[in-house]
């Protein structure tokens, strides 16, 4: 792993396009501004951690038929509205 | 800045039905799963009763598949806000083309299946392309069936 000091206000580039700018420090907290084109997704490693699991998680449910029937069947229930067919 | 979110409430069934057997291209694929980039969207048409509001989106380039659901069955006041880069990335105009799917997480137990409100699956109906959004302030796993609905 690459480490760099930085001050406040100064930067760091990553390839041509990405820039990763140190804009406060207060206590432990320090707020970062990134510069980054629109198709690099930029996210907290926590949140991408969370959906990456649980898409892991969804991905080829093994009794995923019986599980989605019975959850049709009781969300079905649930509704009150269309009572007139 | 209404015109920049719509709510999943305002979302056609029908538009969701239109992308039925079609080709979907989610350029960055799905978080977990960047190799995976074209899926193609069926119905889950459950046995006894006819049609149900799951959809199976199924990877065209390995064994993959993803429940999903259209969000019009969930009955809760979910809002995506759309800004330019993520028309943009869609290649759309307008958010009007926009068709939004939510993952669900089959469980053993009914009670227990999940849906993920904080990383929805957003698709231009008209260029095709799809991404994986996310919205912080959802939770990942949200119960399909509510607590208070079990009577």
């Amino acid at each position: 792993m690459l480490i760099l000091s930085r001050r406040v206000g100064e930067c760091v580039t990553i390839g041509n396009d990405i820039v990763v700018r140190v804009v406060s420090i207060s206590g432990n907290q320090i707020r970062l501004g990134i510069t980054a084109p629109r198709e690099v997704r930029v996210l907290r490693e926590e949140i991408f951690n969370a959906i990456q699991q649980e898409n892991r998680a969804a991905a080829n449910p093994p009794d995923s038929t019986r599980g989605l029937e019975d959850a049709y069947k009781r969300l079905r229930n649930k509704t009150p509205e269309h009572t007139d067919d | 800045m209404t015109d920049s979110e719509f709510t999943v409430t305002q979302v056609a069934e029908q538009a969701a039905l239109e992308l039925v057997g079609k080709d979907l291209f989610f350029p960055n694929g799905l978080l977990g799963f960047p190799d995976d980039r074209r899926y193609r969207l069926s119905r889950f048409n459950t046995g006894a009763s006819g049609e149900s509001p799951f959809f199976i989106l199924e990877s065209m380039d390995h064994e993959l598949s993803f429940p999903v659901i259209h969000p019009d069955l969930v009955a809760l006041d979910y809002r995506v806000p759309v800004s330019p880069e993520i028309l943009a990335g869609l290649d759309a105009t307008t958010a009007a083309d926009l068709v939004l799917f939510l993952i669900v997480t089959v469980r053993e137990r009914v009670e227990d299946i999940t849906i993920n409100l904080q990383g929805p699956l957003i698709v231009n109906s008209a260029s095709l392309i799809g991404i994986q959004f996310v919205i912080e302030e959802y939770p990942v796993r949200y119960a399909l069936i509510r607590a208070d609905s079990t009577k």
